[in-house]
């Protein structure tokens, strides 16, 4: 069971929409979030407890799980943004310093 | 191979006609600069700016396949190595600076990607100041047009205003342009491309013998900068946490940024309060979804010991970044505490 509180996780789902333009609703439960698009709900709450995972991502019915935010972010994401690419990090070889 | 001191390679970047090669061929007669290798990206099938650049022609290397922010990882990587091969062998004027002077049509993310990533070149070189000049008569219409010329300015280190001497004044308006698309970077002039050349290359951040950096002009500025009113696309801003950040959220923080907004991180940089270092912050930096390993200070430049980061965006809202930063944090804090529980 994740500790983190569900509004901070609406308020993330709320902005993330804003930042990757797109439109929809965010609202929230006691234990429940639901991102509502045009063509898409999903739906976003924490795991069981004894489960290896922290959260569950619920989309078209299809009920996943992620390990982290950032998995549920990716999830959300690739599900709202078919033409989504990631960019996976890079760590510089040369020194930031001289 | 010996081990050697890394060279600065420093970008010198601008529109197309902003007096990049002027400035640079004024420079290159300075005593100063004696010791300075010119690489020159020409767009098109005859070059010319390396013609105009008066210095030791084996130190100065002309590209001419295509624009070097398309061809970056083989041209310039190659002619780089080219050269240090050159100088290891003594087939070249000794030099201890490497100048690059893109095309004026030039991304120059793709040339800071290349030196902060190539693993060939990876401690032979560091990187040195981004450079961008400005044409003092035309800059104002140019950013308004050339959203590349924007991108430009926006990762610069330093801005160099030319062709001062066909105008009376600096436009109000220009001068709040620049400011509003990079207001950390230093403003310089230039009057028939002189310009004042000390430290004008360096890099914005060098370590002292006593491990001190300069941190405070090169976080600067530490409050938002928002202008709209000038760019709907490209916003600067601030963001500072007094709670210290364990060192797995500033992880996940920067890979969420780097997978989610990729090339519309135009340039993050900052001084954080690494909860499990205390008294030496670390220092990152990264371009788009290129991060340099962190730096870490001797000690605090000051008693303040609040984390800073700046962020050079495009279309990134502030507010999504600090959301992201507090959902991240809170989860790592929250993991922490449940396997402190179980460790019990």
């Amino acid at each position: 069971m994740s500790g983190v509180p569900i509004a901070l996780v609406g308020a993330l789902m709320t902005e993330s929409l804003a930042a990757w333009h797109v439109a929809g609703n965010v609202e929230e439960t006691c234990d429940r979030v639901v991102v509502i698009c045009s063509t898409k709900q999903i739906g976003i709450e924490p795991a069981a407890a004894d489960s290896m995972f922290r959260w569950l991502v619920t989309i078209d019915g299809r009920t996943r799980s992620a390990i982290s935010l950032l998995a549920v972010l990716r999830q959300v994401r690739e599900a709202l943004d078919p033409g989504y690419a990631s960019n996976p990090v890079r760590v510089a070889v040369a020194p930031l310093v001289l | 191979m010996k081990a050697t001191t890394p060279i600065p390679v420093s970008v010198l970047t601008g529109f197309l006609g902003s007096g990049k090669t002027t400035m640079l061929a004024h420079l290159l007669r300075q005593p100063e600069f004696s010791r300075t290798a010119v690489i020159i990206n020409e767009f098109g099938e005859i070059g010319l700016d390396h013609e105009l650049i008066e210095t030791s022609e084996d130190n100065v290397v002309a590209l001419t396949t295509g624009c070097l922010c398309c061809k970056v990882r083989t041209d310039l990587t190659q002619t780089l190595q080219d050269l240090l091969h050159r100088r290891d062998q003594g087939a070249c004027t000794a030099f201890d600076r490497v100048v690059i002077e893109t095309s004026g049509l030039a991304d120059p993310a793709p040339v800071l990607h290349a030196l902060m990533t190539d693993t060939d070149l990876a401690g032979r070189v560091v990187l040195g100041g981004v450079v961008t000049t400005v044409d003092a008569v035309l800059g104002e219409a140019t950013l308004e047009r050339e959203a590349i010329s924007r991108k430009q300015v926006a990762v610069a280190d330093r801005i160099v205003l030319s062709k001062l001497d066909l105008i009376d004044g600096i436009a109000c308006s220009l001068l709040g342009r620049l400011a509003a698309l990079n207001p950390g970077a230093a403003t310089l002039r230039a009057v028939h491309g002189r310009i004042e050349s000390e430290n004008l290359f360096d890099a914005p951040l060098r370590g002292a013998d006593d491990g001190a950096l300069e941190i405070s002009s090169w976080l600067a500025p530490a409050r938002e900068h928002t202008h709209d009113h000038y760019d709907a696309e490209i916003k600067t801003y601030s963001i500072a946490r007094t709670e210290p950040i364990r060192a797995v959220a500033l992880t996940l923080f920067l890979e969420a940024l780097a997978e989610h907004c990729g090339a519309d991180l135009l340039r993050l940089k900052g001084i954080v309060h690494i909860a499990e270092s205390p008294q030496r912050p670390a220092v990152i930096h990264g371009v788009q979804h290129v991060f340099h390993p962190p730096a870490w200070l001797e000690r605090w430049p000051s008693a303040d010991r609040t984390s800073r980061m700046v962020f050079i965006t495009r279309r990134i809202p502030r507010r999504w970044v600090e959301v992201l930063l507090d959902a991240i944090a809170a989860e790592v804090a929250d993991v922490s505490a449940a396997s402190s529980v179980h460790r019990d």
